[in-house]
């Protein structure tokens, strides 16, 4: 469980966050969307302790994440994967956690494992692609076989096989009734992994929602011509009105949302 | 104890740390056979440049000392740098541990090469000097253990300023502004040199290494106070600047 409590954040004369309240059950993958800039990661930051919030307060499991002595075992997450020393080996980066947590040499070898970082394990991080260093961040945040997971843009730089991975682990967590937070610019990702959505545009909560909700009244019919779906309906003797192609009706709707939120816009050329 | 532990794996994983230490040890034995070379040169009836021991340490003033405390300040700052401190923040909420965790595991890591290079450089220098240099072991076993003692404060005070300063460009100009801007005190007037240079950490330590300290700065015991306390302010500000910043 997740709180954010009438969090604001003010960097400066920039509002990052702007008294943004809602909470992340256990359960189920929330997906955390907003455009860049939205205050997704600051969110994440004062979730996580390192950013002290202007205002308001955010909890994980009842208590303040700076109150937690030992919280890769409460909270597993993950910033910035790339955010690692590269002078350390694999190993030697992960054990160094997990001793920091009193987590010891044989949990720390198994996540190494499932994280498929076995044969470089004796590699130092620098030379590391960005999809590894993804792979090393996830099992850092495994550690501790934490209920509650929070991970910034978690499938960025992860090959096609790494994204698959990644989305299987996030369900079979919830299914497990852990709390799965995940953040992610990308309506498109989180249509195949989330059940819940958080979606937040310059700091603000824009909606608290499920992606069921998110696309009602339309029944979504995917991989396939309308054409064809005309037809089954006339075999089965089902009268339809409309019969719309769409491509990634979630992302139109997201892209709704966030319409009036969006900072940074691409310019086109002229 | 969690953190010590993993404070130490960091410190151990890096070659950044074998090469600092390498490169302090040899430069300060270079330092320390100079020395003892050209004080061996000198006509037995005359004193020593340096009171006896010190001129071990005289040295280490130049790169060794320098050397070691990068070596505390990099411990911090490159935490920064890579962005790898909000992992450790993440892991370690109590920030005042992973400072005080790597105090720890810094100052045990300088206290203990500081003495194995002290004693090593006391060796080398009785060899090459060839007359007994500040007579017996045990008579000159003291000022040794100091001198050795000063390393483990250089470091501290890096790993000081490099938390208050957090990035190490900043902290590498910083660490010898304070270790021998100090220094220029000893070229003011007599009245005001002493007054002045009883507190700096080089005059501190003089009077600990040296057999015949000067009259005019500290006695050694308050030497030792003054040589404390350089790292224990700069740790003092470090730990009110790790509390307050976002990582």
């Amino acid at each position: 469980m997740i709180e954010i409590d009438h969090v604001s954040k003010r960097f400066g004369k920039v509002i990052a966050v702007d008294d943004l309240s809602f909470t992340v059950g256990p359960g189920h993958v929330t997906g955390f969307l907003g455009p860049n800039g939205a205050g997704k990661s600051t969110t994440m930051r004062v979730v996580l302790g390192l950013d002290e919030p202007t205002a308001g307060a955010a909890r994980v499991n009842g208590r303040s994440y700076r109150g937690i002595a030992h919280p890769l075992h409460e909270v597993g997450s993950l910033l910035d994967a790339g955010a690692v020393h590269g002078g350390r080996t694999a190993w030697l980066h992960l054990l160094s956690a997990a001793q920091s947590n009193g987590i010891g040499k044989s949990r720390t070898a198994e996540m190494l494992t499932l994280a498929g970082l076995d044969e470089v394990k004796n590699n130092k991080i620098g030379g590391f692609s960005p999809g590894m260093k993804q792979r090393l961040g996830i099992a850092t945040a495994l550690l501790g076989d934490p209920p509650v997971l929070l991970f910034d843009e978690p499938v960025n730089g992860l090959d096609p096989e790494g994204v698959q991975w990644i989305r299987e682990l996030f369900k079979a967590f919830a299914a497990e009734g852990r709390t799965v937070f995940v953040s992610s610019h990308l309506m498109s990702e989180m249509a195949l992994t989330a059940d819940r959505l958080v979606i937040i545009g310059r700091g603000r909560l824009l909606a608290d929602t499920t992606v069921d909700e998110l696309t009602q009244d339309t029944l979504t019919v995917t991989s396939m011509e309308a054409g064809a779906i005309g037809d089954i309906a006339l075999r089965n003797g089902i009268a339809v009105h409309e019969l719309t192609p769409r491509h990634a009706s979630l992302e139109e709707a997201y892209m709704k949302i966030t319409a009036g939120s969006v900072q940074f816009h691409g310019g086109s050329q002229k | 104890m969690t953190v010590l532990l993993s404070e130490w794996t960091k410190l151990r994983a890096l070659r950044s740390t074998y090469v600092t230490l390498l490169v302090a040890a040899v430069t300060a034995l270079l330092a320390t056979g100079i020395v003892a070379a050209s004080t061996a040169s000198v006509q037995a009836s005359q004193a020593p440049p340096f009171g006896a021991v010190a001129g071990i340490f005289a040295g280490w003033l130049s790169y060794p000392a320098l050397a070691v405390g990068i070596l505390g300040i990099i411990t911090m700052t490159a935490e920064y740098s890579t962005g790898q401190i909000r992992l450790t923040f993440t892991a370690v909420p109590r920030r005042l541990g992973v400072l005080a965790a790597k105090a720890a595991v810094t100052g045990l890591t300088g206290l203990v090469f500081g003495e194995v290079l002290a004693f090593a450089g006391y060796g080398l220098t009785r060899a090459l000097a060839g007359h007994p240099l500040g007579g017996t072991l045990s008579g000159a076993s003291i000022h040794v253990l100091a001198g050795g003692l000063s390393l483990c404060v250089v470091i501290l005070l890096g790993l000081g300023i490099g938390t208050i300063c957090r990035r190490t460009a900043g902290a590498i100009v910083t660490l010898p502004a304070v270790l021998y801007l100090p220094l220029l005190v000893f070229v003011l007037p007599a009245q005001w040199k002493d007054d002045i240079g009883r507190f700096t950490l080089v005059g501190a330590v003089y009077q600990l290494v040296s057999t015949h300290p000067s009259g005019q700065l500290f006695s050694p015991g308050l030497s030792l106070i003054v040589m404390l306390a350089w790292p224990a302010v700069a740790l003092a500000l470090a730990a009110v600047v790790i509390t307050r910043h976002d990582a």
